[in-house]
């Protein structure tokens, strides 16, 4: 296969960045595929070259097949990467790519189909006779039947998007009453998200632990697994902390585990990125779906595993990537990820958008950021509220986590409020640093986002002295005309460094 | 951005601080703090000055879209009742009565885009529910 020399990215935000960086490596130019309110982004300012798409609406822009082979082919790139979310795990958009001379940075259209695709996915596990949870995944989406099919598996039971992933469409009925309102509310969202209204049902699992391997096809197909991350902690479905490797799993488990996760995609003939998920409950594991694509936490198993899984797919997709059969692979150490979401953690989680100020990630022996925005960038209402991820790596859990914590405090972002408090006492919980903790940690003592909320009246008189100092500044630097001593804004200095 | 050190409750301080639409955002003890720059010279706290904050006032408690409303005019509604839903960030949000109430206009249409603090729905709250 011919070397791929110009990558156009189908993707936005941090991933765009991630793969812009893994692109530059290697040598390869890229093509930012993009709505019209990213050009205020990062990814922006890094790629080669930068191809309009549509306006701000997901399917105008980033959802439309159409106008991202056009862009892609009017810009001269041989190859799109899809990134997650948006069309990563479109069989269509695979297709098509290819059938325009376009490398599709990612499995083939066939195995998308297959494997990502729930319903086809649950009956080739079936056939192998790897374990599944009790479900519905049929053809009939009359409400009639879905109702009655909840009522067969009987409560709580879990209504899910066949398309969809990242906890959209996605929604827990506990009583037979909210059924209905329910099911029409997941079809909805799936409808907007993945543009098919297609659901299906599965019993819910009370105590369960949310994990999965990573793995990985080369181009020979052959499939090898980069061990485990536990993603537990999850609010509404959406993951906020994950982690490598799981601290839940035995060795024995984990060798149980990662084989039916490389007997399942090798079946799906996998090749490139790919992610099968579980659930584990009183050492029962079931399977629960594939993600045929990167996934977001997969800089924890980079970390642990020391690879880079970008470039290694790329490499996969020139047909250059190719497993070492005699090389031993073990994890090493502890990985931790924590999504930043622009949200106010004292309000439920309620989206926060604006234009950001000031906005720090202060470096330190493995930390790692991957971020989309920098100060002057607005982050809008259109997408996902993911702004940064913040990953650090240690020697043990334990220490993972208080460097983690550590990390977060040293983080600054102005401009939009962000859930850093609330990661910050998830991560400081009993439970969670006991491990133990399930996909129900959230729901259990972080129902309500933050409580402990300083007074309003407290903030307003720390703001009141703060911004008195501020004036004071101000007033002080325009008489004597010298620049701010300590203020940023005007020395070039200042941005020149930021994020060296 | 400025940094400087200012007395805060009898100890001096750290402090990062920026204005931005209106808005003062600062950082003091690892914590990122934000407060209104208009209402910041007020020599008393108003706690109910969003108008919005009312039962009888349904808003837009964010920037998004309408997605779907439950109610048509002069229809009366239970405390609890889903009144509409709106989609931000790619997340439904459904907003829900407070009060037994009536009502009384609908502002948005589904499909509107919305701002923060925009009213979507005038309830008449029933009598025997008004303060």
């Amino acid at each position: 296969m011919k070397q791929i020399k110009r990558v156009a990215i189908a993707n936005r935000g941090e991933v765009a960045v991630r793969i812009i960086r893994a692109c530059e490596e290697l040598g390869i130019e890229t093509v930012l595929l993009h709505s019209d309110p990213d050009v205020n982004s990062r990814a922006y300012r890094l790629a080669t070259k930068k191809m309009r798409i549509g306006p701000a609406p997901t399917a105008q822009s980033y959802l439309n097949i159409q106008a991202n082979i056009d862009a892609a082919l009017a810009a001269g790139a041989d190859a799109v990467h899809p990134g997650f979310g948006f069309l990563s795990e479109n069989a269509d958009f695979a297709e098509r790519c290819e059938k325009n001379g376009l490398v599709f940075i990612g499995p083939s259209a066939n195995a998308i189909r297959t494997l990502g695709d729930k319903v086809s996915f649950k009956r080739m596990a079936q056939k192998a006779g790897l374990p599944l949870i009790p479900g519905y995944e049929g053809v009939d989406q009359s409400l009639g039947t879905l109702i009655e099919e909840v009522e067969k598996i009987g409560l709580p039971v879990i209504v899910k998007a066949a398309a969809g992933g990242g906890g959209r469409g996605m929604k827990l009925i506990r009583q037979i009453s909210e059924a209905k309102d329910l099911i029409e509310s997941a079809q909805r969202e799936a409808l907007s998200a993945f543009g098919s209204s297609q659901v299906f049902l599965e019993k819910y699992l009370e105590r369960a632990k949310h994990i999965e391997f990573q793995i990985f096809g080369d181009c020979t197909g052959h499939v090898v697994h980069l061990f485990d991350r536990e993603c537990s902690v999850q609010r509404r479905h959406q993951k906020i902390i994950e982690e490598a490797t799981s601290p839940s799993l035995s060795e024995a488990l984990r060798r149980q585990m990662g084989e039916v996760a490389c007997t399942i995609a090798t079946l799906g003939k996998y090749k490139n990125a790919g992610t099968v998920e579980f659930l584990l409950q009183d050492g029962q594991y079931y399977l629960l779906e594939v993600n045929t694509r990167l996934q977001v936490e997969h800089p924890v198993t980079e970390e642990v595993m020391g690879v880079d899984l970008v470039k290694m797919q790329i490499l996969t997709a020139q047909n250059q990537f190719i497993f070492n059969s005699k090389e031993i692979r073990v994890a090493r150490g502890h990985s931790i990820e924590c999504r930043v979401y622009a949200e106010n953690p004292y309000q439920g989680g309620m989206p926060s958008t604006g234009l950001l100020g000031q906005v720090t990630w202060p470096e330190g022996p493995r930390r790692r950021y991957e971020y989309g925005f920098e100060e002057g960038d607005v982050i809008t209402s259109y997408y996902d509220p993911m702004i940064a991820k913040v990953i650090v790596w240690d020697e043990t859990r334990p220490r993972a986590i208080e460097k983690m914590i550590r990390t977060l405090k040293d983080s600054t972002v102005f401009g939009v409020n962000t859930n850093i408090p609330y990661l910050i006492q998830i991560l400081d919980h009993e439970e969670f640093r006991s491990g133990r903790m399930t996909t129900r940690f959230i729901e259990t003592y972080f129902a309500e986002g933050l409580k402990n909320k300083t007074s309003d009246d407290q903030i307003k008189k720390w703001a009141q002295s703060v911004n008195k100092e501020l004036r004071r500044l101000k007033t002080s630097n325009s008489a004597t005309g010298a620049p701010g001593a300590e203020t940023s804004h005007p020395s070039p200095w200042g941005s020149f460094w930021r994020g060296v | 951005m400025a940094k400087f050190q200012i007395e805060i409750d009898g100890q001096d301080r750290e402090v990062q601080a920026e204005i931005i639409d209106k808005r003062i955002w600062f950082k003091l003890n690892d914590q990122v703090y934000s407060h209104d720059l208009v209402d910041l010279n007020e020599s008393h706290s108003k706690n109910s000055k969003s108008a919005g904050k009312s039962a009888d006032r349904i808003v837009a408690p964010m920037p998004g879209k309408v997605t779907k409303i439950f109610v048509n005019q002069g229809q009366s509604v239970q405390k609890g009742d889903a009144l509409l839903v709106m989609e931000a960030m790619k997340m439904e949000y459904t907003l829900k009565a407070d009060t037994l109430a009536q009502v009384e206009k609908l502002s948005a249409q589904v499909g509107d885009q919305v701002t923060l603090g925009q009213l979507l729905i005038q309830l008449k709250i029933a009598k025997s529910e008004a303060p």
